[in-house]
C-alpha cells in the first residue's frame, strides 16, 4: 500500500536500449520519493541518471517494471494522458533552457498555462509573480536573445513552476553556467522547494551541490547503489 | 487564442524573409491563375454568346416518320407562351441548286418569316448589301451569303435559277447579301415561307421551328416542356454537343496547368517548414515536456502552412483581380476587330464565387501540404529533441 506522502514510486523499473547491442540503461530500479523532498541524482556519465529522469518525467517509456506517480500507474498511459500529466504535475528545467526565441520572458513563462487552456490574463498574472520570484521583474519583456545564460535559466525555472507542478525535474540545470550563476540557480531551486513544498529531483555531477540535498541517489551502471 | 496559433503566427513573423518568399511564390501563382481564369471565363462566355446566341437553342422537328409539321400556327402559339421563350421561328428548308450564267452550286434554301427568323439568328446585323426583310415584301426573292454570291458571280438585283429534283424550278431575284464570316456564307440562303412552300411543292406546312430563349442554359428544360406538348424537340446541347465539349476541354486543361503551378508554389512552403522543424527541434522537445500533445505540435506547423497559403491566396487573388480588370479595360483597335468577330473589348469575367473558391482551395491545399513537416515535427523523440541545441 502506497502511503499518502509518497509522490513517486519505482518498482523494478528497467529501461533497455536495443541498438544492435543490448544496453541496460536502468536496471531493476526500486525507489520511493516523498512529497516535498529535494533529491539529487548523482553518478558518472552514462550511469543512467538522465534515463531515470526521462522516465519519471514521462518523456520516455520503461521496458519493464512499474512507475507510480501520485499513486497512478503511468506506464500504460496514452500520449494524451501523459501530455496532460506532464502539463499539470511536472515541471522541467534542462541543461539548455530551450526558451522559444520569438517570445518574451513573460510569454515563455505563460506558455505551459496556455497549453493547459488557461486564459491569457490568468497566465499573465501567474507568470509575472513567478518572474518576480526569480528576480527578473525588470526583464519580463526581453526575449531570450537579450538575456544572459543565468537569466534565461531563471526564466526556465519560472516556466517550470508556472502550472504549480507537484514535481520539478532538473537535468543538470546548472551544467551550462559558470560556478557563481550555478550556485545562485541551485540556491533558488532550494529556496523555492522550501517555499512551495514541491518535490524537486535534480540530476547533477556536482557533489558539492548534491550534498545540500535531502536525499542523494547514486547510480552506477544503471543500478541504484545508495538511497 | 490557442497556443498553437500563437506560436504559428509568431514563427511566421520571425522568419520574415522566408515568409515573404513563400507568400510571394504562392501569390504569384495564384495571381496568374486568377487572371487566366477570368480571361477564360470571359472568353468562354463571349464564345457562348456569339455561337449559342445565334443558334436555335431549341429546335422542333417533325414527328418520327413525318416530313412536315402541320398546323404549325398552333405550335408557334403554344411554344411562345412557355416561360423564358423570347422568339419562335417556323421554317421550311431543303436543298436547292443555284445557277447563274455558267456557275452552279448547291445550297440550303430556307423559307422563313423574316421578322421572326431575325430574332433567332440576328441575320440583319450581318447584312452587307440589300435588306433581309425584302424577301417578305416581294415575291420570288432570295437573300444569299457573300461566299455563294462570290462563287456564282452574282450581284444584288441579279436573278438566279433555283431548281432541284422533285421541286418546282423558280427564278429568284437576289435582294440581299449577308456576311457572317462562317461557312454559312456559302451554304445557307433565305427566302419567304410562301416561296419555299411553292418551290418544294408543299401546302402551308413547315419542317422545323427554331426557338430562342432568354437564358440559353435552360435549353433542356424548355425542350422537355415542348416534348410534353407532344412535339419532337431537341436542345442545342443535344444538337451541337461539340461546342460544349470543345469549351469544356479547353477549360479543364487550363485549370490543370495553373492548378499545378499553385501546387508547386505550395511545396516551396514544405521545404521552408522542414528547415524550421530542424532548427526548432529543441523547442519542440520542450513544448512536449511542457505538455503539448503530438497533435498540438502538428497543428503548429499545419497552421503555419495554412496561414502562408491563405496570405498568398489573398494577395494573389487581389493582384489577379486588379490585373484582370485592367485587361478588361483594353479596347481592341477597330481595324483589328474583324479578327475577333464583333468583340470590342478583351472579355474578362471576374466572378466572386470563383475568387472565393480559389482562396479556399489554396488554403486547403496548404493545410494538406503542411501535414508532411508537421509529421516530421511530431515524430521527434522528445528526449532526443531536448538534448539537441
Amino acid at each position: 500500500m502506497t502511503d499518502e506522502s509518497t509522490v513517486i514510486e519505482l518498482k523494478n523499473l528497467t529501461k533497455v536500449y536495443q541498438n544492435g547491442v543490448e544496453f541496460r540503461a536502468l536496471d531493476n530500479a526500486n525507489l520511493r520519493i516523498e512529497k516535498g523532498e529535494f533529491v539529487a541524482i548523482v553518478g558518472p556519465s552514462g550511469s543512467g541518471k538522465s534515463t531515470l529522469m526521462h522516465l519519471i518525467g514521462l518523456l520516455d517509456t520503461p521496458s519493464s517494471g512499474t512507475l507510480l506517480i501520485d499513486g497512478k500507474d503511468v506506464t500504460k498511459m496514452s500520449d494524451k494522458e501523459r501530455s496532460g500529466m506532464r502539463n499539470r504535475i511536472l515541471g522541467f528545467v534542462f541543461q539548455y533552457h530551450h526558451l522559444l526565441p520569438d517570445f518574451t520572458a513573460l510569454e515563455n513563462v505563460m506558455m505551459p498555462l496556455l497549453i493547459a487552456g488557461k486564459s491569457r490574463e490568468k497566465a499573465k498574472n501567474v507568470a509575472e509573480e513567478l518572474l518576480e520570484k526569480v528576480g527578473l521583474e525588470g526583464r519580463m519583456d526581453h526575449r531570450p536573445g537579450e538575456l544572459s545564460g543565468g537569466q534565461n535559466q531563471r526564466v526556465a525555472i519560472a516556466r517550470a513552476l508556472s502550472c504549480s507542478p507537484a514535481i520539478v525535474l532538473g537535468d543538470e540545470p546548472t551544467g551550462n553556467l559558470d560556478t557563481k550563476s550555478g550556485d545562485m540557480i541551485y540556491e533558488l531551486l532550494r529556496q523555492l522547494n522550501r517555499e512551495y513544498n514541491q518535490t524537486f529531483i535534480v540530476v547533477t555531477h556536482n557533489d558539492d551541490l548534491a550534498s545540500k540535498a535531502d536525499k542523494i541517489i547514486r547510480l552506477v551502471d544503471g543500478k541504484i547503489t545508495v538511497r | 487564442m490557442r497556443y498553437e496559433l500563437l506560436i504559428a503566427l509568431r514563427q511566421i513573423r520571425a522568419r520574415k524573409f522566408q515568409t515573404l518568399l513563400s507568400v510571394g511564390a504562392i501569390a504569384l501563382a495564384v495571381m496568374v491563375l486568377t487572371v487566366s481564369h477570368s480571361l477564360l471565363v470571359g472568353v468562354t462566355g463571349e464564345l457562348y454568346n456569339i455561337t449559342v446566341d445565334k443558334l436555335p437553342q431549341v429546335s422542333v422537328s417533325p414527328e418520327e416518320g413525318e416530313d412536315y409539321i402541320y398546323l404549325y400556327g398552333t405550335l408557334v402559339e403554344r411554344v411562345s407562351s412557355i416561360e423564358g421563350v423570347t422568339a419562335v421561328s417556323p421554317f421550311l428548308t431543303g436543298q436547292a441548286s443555284f445557277k447563274f450564267k455558267d456557275n452552279s452550286l448547291n445550297s440550303e434554301l430556307r423559307g422563313v418569316i423574316p421578322s421572326q427568323e431575325n430574332e433567332i439568328s440576328s441575320i440583319e446585323e450581318d447584312m452587307v448589301e440589300g435588306s433581309f426583310q425584302e424577301i417578305e415584301f416581294s415575291r420570288n426573292t432570295v437573300v444569299i451569303g457573300s461566299k455563294l454570291a462570290e462563287k456564282l458571280e452574282v450581284n444584288l438585283g441579279d436573278s438566279v435559277d433555283v431548281s432541284f429534283p422533285n421541286a418546282n424550278p423558280l427564278s429568284l431575284r437576289v435582294v440581299g447579301i449577308f456576311h457572317t464570316g462562317s461557312p454559312l456564307d456559302e451554304v445557307l440562303t433565305y427566302t419567304s415561307l410562301d416561296t419555299a412552300q411553292q418551290f418544294y411543292d408543299a401546302s402551308n406546312v413547315v419542317n422545323g421551328v427554331s426557338v430562342h430563349l432568354r437564358d440559353f442554359n435552360r435549353d433542356r428544360e424548355v425542350a422537355n416542356e415542348i416534348k410534353k406538348l407532344g412535339y419532337n424537340a431537341k436542345s442545342w446541347t443535344e444538337t451541337d454537343p461539340a461546342i460544349l465539349r470543345t469549351i469544356a476541354i479547353e477549360s479543364t486543361s487550363n485549370a490543370v496547368i495553373y492548378g499545378l503551378i499553385v501546387v508547386i508554389a505550395s511545396f516551396g512552403v514544405v521545404s521552408t517548414l522542414n528547415l524550421s522543424v530542424i532548427s526548432a527541434t529543441g523547442q519542440i522537445g520542450m513544448l512536449r515536456a511542457m505538455g503539448a500533445q503530438v497533435s498540438g505540435i502538428q497543428r503548429i506547423f499545419i497552421l503555419q502552412s495554412g496561414i502562408i497559403g491563405l496570405l498568398g491566396a489573398l494577395f494573389g487573388t487581389f493582384a489577379g483581380v486588379l490585373i484582370a480588370l485592367a485587361i478588361g479595360q483594353y479596347e481592341i483597335p477597330a481595324d483589328q476587330s474583324d479578327l475577333y468577330g464583333s468583340i470590342s473589348f478583351i472579355p474578362i469575367a471576374v466572378r466572386l464565387h470563383d475568387i472565393l473558391f480559389i482562396i479556399f482551395a489554396v488554403f486547403l491545399l496548404n493545410l494538406i501540404t503542411g501535414i508532411y513537416p508537421a509529421r516530421q515535427a511530431a515524430k521527434l523523440d522528445p528526449v532526443k529533441a531536448i538534448s539537441s541545441k
